[in-house]
């Protein structure tokens, strides 16, 4: 193998955690709420504005602004579920489609509004360094961004296990009706749900600002790449969005190294679509569609 | 005759929004407002075309752009390569457009709910990514510009007038197709379908290939639109014409207006398009895409608090507006040829009888079927005479369900075989099944909520009748028969428990079948209803269709039973005439307990 | 200790419940029989209050149940285990087990009730890491009454408990039932199971098409002729 396979492989890893984080917040959401939040990736897009102008106003670093921003798309994420889905979590499915698409329109626009369609970008500390071994340096915040993801995934995951909310969660996404004959709040825990997986989105948001600029529309590309890995990994699966996020990014890589970056995108999607329609339980999943 | 029905509002309401929507582009003087009608009038055109496979089907597309792109791409190319006049193009890019509905949609159905939208998504995407990058060929991201040459074979004008009455003359044209079918079987079917897929299987209804036709046909005329939008601003490029945001746009001016209606996307397109176009006017400059805010903002207000959309909001308006204009007479009832006699469901057993060489019109053999290991259903053998009323018994999580669903070819048996009328059926999908004249019920009753009762057993009348004024008059006769006739105007859902388990058993038989399974038909109804449902199914039985039927109250069973069959844990226990099965010490063991019997000697 | 007067329920337009009293003192088995779709679990749904009577009260230890949340109720000691078992599948056995514990009341004593469960079911210890998809039908029942137990229930209502299983399973089930009462438990049962249930029933409650038509002491009810009419017609 050429070193500079060896390099995409890296890169294409490094880029697949972030990946997986993204779809992480979709697929627990989706697994636990039921509720395919189409405007994923305009809460992506928000939380990257976020700590740009955490960054230019008060230069704050987009790694400490991690710290501001979880808790903010946490309660964002409430406040989503609480007057957007809540009403309609027995209506129709068009309802619940359209619902999340309304709330693309308007995230997206508004975005445009208030700072144009220019792309940004910053500079922070880490951005432009490198590390790692001679031929093999890969970029310090790709670097960051991918073990963060992992650690924040780690910990969601001891969380899932581990802790009554944590149990509660996992419960309420088997087996609605039972969780609730155990006590379990289910109303309660949806939001808690969709505030998770907000804050994971938005933590990513964060860790991909010192590689991407952000631009209104820039959530439409990473939410389409977050469906193939969810539906790759399997719906509602966790385990499944951070290996299929490993996929996709090597996947991404691969394609733009061998073939052409230009058509990386339409090569996953019709990886995509053939998953969907041939293997739609995914890698991992128990939640068929059918 | 027809003079007068032209002086009712009912009709000329619709006549007078037609003229003025025709007298439109001459009366609108300035380019900037005749742009709006034209583009408002566009997007109703589309919204129409895409509520045939998204409103009537329920198949919730975000992929139509592709359609309008090629459309818009086809007459282009053609045009710009070959000469060839965009009139033509937009047929031939019509029937791509068709072609490639076909080939996209057969796996695509195989989807439910978001998946499917999912799919249709990512497919427009692909799309879009494929023009922008297949330089050559589209001119990727710069587009292409169409020479401004003013002729009628280049489907270019100079002044805007012309452009109105086409796009005017294709609103038209779709409505005029909608309005045809929503009265007609595909009307029928693809509502059936919508609301649910298993009732309409069991009605006799190929749902993959109706959803198939209706995506095609809603293809087709997506992909006019596309043609016509390139003609009109002679420039095309991915990111207007291959986009999702144009997806979205269709569907939402129908689920705004009110989806699987006629008018609906007519009025959300009137409603929404010219607000837009005037907030991009007028404020776009400042505040681009504030009309997107907006729009997403009604979107999301629109489906939590009227899911129907505005149709629904006016339409009692409009009805008393109606009933207050001169020359308003109610809606006649369509008279009823009823049969005389009795004898309303025979046309079944003519067309069957006699055909096949056993006296038996069903025989199981040695029937069984797994589910995970466990047997749900086990080695059961019986044979159901013609005319006959065959009773299934057994306790709960007995199989007696999944022996229905195995008749039905809603499951295939894992071991084992059914005969029916002599022949072995295995493989037969249900609609098959009901056409050959099997027909069931679902013990969790399975109405087309949102259609009105007449209308459910109408597209269970499709099934046998040639046309539509003949399904008509057989769903009429079948609603007296079965006592809904009172009902038939309301809406399915609103239907109390007895009344939806009614409305199954009218849809099983407007599909004239010879065989009809009744599952659980009694579960939940009063004393009264079940002596009334009683009286029911022992009138169908000597119409001459043999009835198979599971019931849990016993009264029932006996006294309307021929013979029974006593299911337990997936065997066969016990069968016989009623009185033999009532003593039989198995059968009490099964439901009460081996120590009842013990207890009480 | 439940005193249910009157309540009558609908699934949206169709009234499904007419006017169903019950009483059930503390201590006591009291078992509620009835043919399939008499109303048994919609009744026991109503108590947990995941369906709203239209009319009606019910009163637990003197507290109006009939206007509180689900979870609320388990909150006060009133646990239902619900026809089917409806484990949570991709848990293991002893997560199963220890989201009974989920009620604040229950959490103190997990470790103590946990022990106190799997020495009940021996068979649940052995198989604690195993998902509890992957247990036979009789182990599911069994963990599904132990996943109800570790809530600590004053009031334990089991629905059809003995669905699907083998005879000799049920009569184990049965047994298990009449054990936790004696440890201090009053128990709401619903059965199909007419038989197991009301003799170890200290009174009993027949439902049909959604009224109570018989009420008694269960040996009594046993040996009522109106009871094989309710099930067999004649």
């Amino acid at each position: 193998m050429s070193e500079i396979l060896i390099k995409v492989v890296i890169n294409g890893l490094l880029m697949g955690g972030i990946y997986a984080l993204i779809s992480l917040g979709l697929t627990l959401i989706f697994g636990v709420v039921r509720i395919v939040n189409f405007a994923h990736g305009e809460f992506l897009m928000l939380s990257m504005y976020a700590s740009y102008w955490l960054f230019q106003l008060w230069g704050i670093d987009p790694y400490v602004s991690v710290l501001i921003i979880a808790p903010l798309f946490f309660v964002f994420g409430m406040i989503v579920q609480r007057g957007i889905f809540q009403p309609i979590l027995n209506a129709p499915e068009v309802s619940k489609i359209f619902a999340a698409i309304g709330l693309v329109m308007v995230l997206q626009n508004l975005a445009l509004l208030f700072w144009k369609g220019d792309y940004r970008a910053i500079k922070t500390i880490s951005s432009g360094l490198l590390i790692g071994p001679e031929g093999f340096m890969i970029g310090l915040p790709r670097f960051i961004a991918f073990l963060a993801a992992v650690s924040i995934m780690l910990g969601l995951y001891f969380f899932i296990k581990n802790t009554y909310t944590g149990k509660a969660i996992r419960a309420t996404g088997q087996d609605q009706g039972a969780a609730l004959l155990m006590g379990i709040n289910t109303k309660r825990i949806f939001l808690i749900a969709f505030g998770i997986g907000s804050s994971c989105v938005g933590i990513a948001g964060c860790l991909l600002m010192p590689i991407y600029s952000v631009f209104p529309t820039v959530g439409a590309y990473f939410v389409l790449v977050a469906f193939v890995i969810v539906v790759l990994g399997g719906l509602g699966s966790m385990l499944g969005a951070f290996i299929g996020g490993l996929i996709i990014g090597l996947v991404e890589a691969l394609s733009g190294y061998f073939i052409s970056s230009t058509y990386k995108e339409a090569i996953y999607f019709i990886i995509f679509w053939f998953l969907l329609i041939y293997k739609p339980t995914g890698l991992f999943g128990s939640v068929s569609q059918e | 005759m027809f003079f007068k029905t032209l002086f009712r509002p009912q009709i000329y309401i619709p006549f007078l929004g037609l003229t003025l929507l025709i007298l439109t582009p001459v009366l609108v003087k300035s380019p900037f407002l005749l742009h709006i009608v034209i583009i408002t009038i566009l997007y109703a055109a589309l919204g129409s075309a895409w509520n045939i496979i998204g409103g009537y089907g329920g198949q919730l597309s975000l992929g139509h752009t592709v359609f309008f792109g090629i459309g818009a791409y086809t007459s282009t190319l053609l045009y710009l390569k070959f000469g060839l006049s965009p009139w033509l193009g937009m047929l031939l890019g019509a029937f791509l457009s068709m072609i490639v509905a076909a080939i996209v949609g057969y796996p695509s159905f195989r989807l439910r709910g978001p998946f499917f939208v999912l799919s249709t998504i990512a497919f427009g995407e692909v799309m879009h990514i494929i023009a922008i990058n297949w330089r050559d060929v589209t001119g990727g991201s710069v587009g292409l510009g169409i020479q401004f040459e003013p002729a009628f074979k280049n489907f270019i004008f100079s002044t805007k007038v012309p452009y109105a009455y086409i796009v005017i003359g294709l609103l038209v044209l779709i409505l005029a197709v909608v309005t045809l079918m929503e009265k007609s079987r595909m009307g029928y079917y693809l509502s059936a379908l919508r609301e649910n897929e298993d009732g309409a299987k069991v009605l006799g209804i190929n749902t993959a290939r109706y959803k198939l036709l209706a995506l095609m046909i809603s293809a087709f005329f997506t992909s006019l639109g596309g043609t016509f939008y390139a003609q009109y601003i002679l420039f095309i490029d991915p990111y207007d014409i291959l986009t999702l945001s144009l997806s979205i746009d269709m569907a939402l001016v129908s689920i705004i207006g009110g989806i699987g209606t006629i008018i609906g996307p007519v009025i959300g397109s009137f409603f929404m398009i010219p607000l837009g176009e005037f907030l991009r006017g007028t404020l776009g400059g400042a505040f681009r895409g504030i009309h997107l805010i907006i729009y997403g903002t009604i979107l999301i207000l629109v489906v939590i608090y009227m899911p129907q959309g505005i149709v629904e909001k006016i339409r009692k308006k409009y009805r008393v507006l109606v009933s207050k204009l001169p020359g308003f007479r109610p809606e006649e009832i369509l008279s009823l040829r009823m049969v005389p006699g009795s004898h309303i469901l025979q046309t079944a057993n003519a067309r069957s009888f006699g055909e096949h060489p056993t006296p038996f019109l069903l025989e199981v053999q040695n029937l069984s079927k797994y589910f995970g290991g466990l047997a749900a259903v086990s080695c059961v053998d019986f044979r159901l005479r013609q005319s006959e009323i065959l009773g299934l018994i057994g306790p709960n999580g007995a199989g007696k369900t999944t022996l229905f669903n195995l008749i039905c070819g809603f499951y295939a048996p894992d071991d084992g075989q059914i005969l029916y009328k002599g022949k072995n059926i295995e493989g037969f999908r249900p609609h098959i099944l009901c056409q050959k004249g099997i027909g069931r019920t679902f013990q969790i009753v399975k109405p087309f909520g949102n259609m009105s009762v007449l209308d459910n057993v109408i597209a269970g009348a499709y099934c046998r009748a040639p046309k539509n004024a003949i399904a008509r008059a057989k769903a009429e006769e079948i609603l007296k028969f079965v006592g809904l006739w009172e009902n038939r105007n309301l809406i399915a859902k609103s239907l109390t428990l007895p009344g939806k388990k009614r409305l199954e058993m009218a849809k099983v038989l407007a599909t004239q079948p010879d065989l009809i399974l009744l599952d659980e038909v009694m579960a939940g109804l009063n004393q009264r209803e079940i002596s009334d449902a009683t009286v029911l199914i022992k009138k169908i039985n000597e119409e001459g269709i043999t009835v198979m039927v599971i019931e849990h109250v016993m009264s029932v069973i006996m006294s309307l039973c021929h013979q029974i069959i006593v299911l337990h844990h997936g065997e066969k226990i016990a069968e016989g005439a009623p009185e033999k099965i009532s003593n039989d010490p198995k059968v009490i063991e099964a439901y009460l307990g081996e120590e009842y019997l013990i207890a009480r000697g | 200790m439940l005193e249910v007067k009157g309540i009558g329920v609908f699934y949206g337009e169709v009234q499904v419940l007419w006017e169903i009293s019950l009483k059930v003192g503390e201590g006591e088995i009291v078992s509620i029989v009835g043919s399939n779709a008499a109303g048994k679990t919609t009744t026991l749904n109503t108590i947990s209050g995941i369906l709203r009577p239209t009319s009606g009260e019910i009163f637990f230890e003197g507290i109006r149940l009939d206007r509180e949340t689900p979870d609320r109720i388990v909150e006060r000691g009133l646990v239902q285990i619900p026809e089917g078992r409806r484990l949570f599948p991709e848990m293991t056995v002893l997560e199963n087990l220890e989201i009974g514990t989920y009620p604040q009341r229950a959490r103190g004593k997990r470790d103590q009730t946990l022990k106190k469960i799997l020495d009940l079911f021996p068979i649940l210890s052995d198989r604690k890491k195993q998902l509890a998809s992957s247990l036979s039908g009789g182990q599911q029942q069994m963990l599904a009454i132990g996943r109800g137990l570790m809530a600590q229930p004053r009031l334990l209502m089991l629905d059809e408990p003995s669905l699907g299983l083998a005879p000799l399973i049920v009569k184990k089930t049965f047994e298990i039932i009449k054990d936790i009462r004696s440890q201090g438990t009053t128990i709401l049962l619903v059965e199909q199971n007419v038989m197991h249930s009301l003799q170890i029933a200290d009174r009993g409650y027949v439902l049909e098409n959604g009224r109570i038509v018989l009420e008694n002491t269960g040996k009594a009810l046993l040996e009522d002729k109106n009871l094989k009419k309710a099930y067999l017609g004649n």
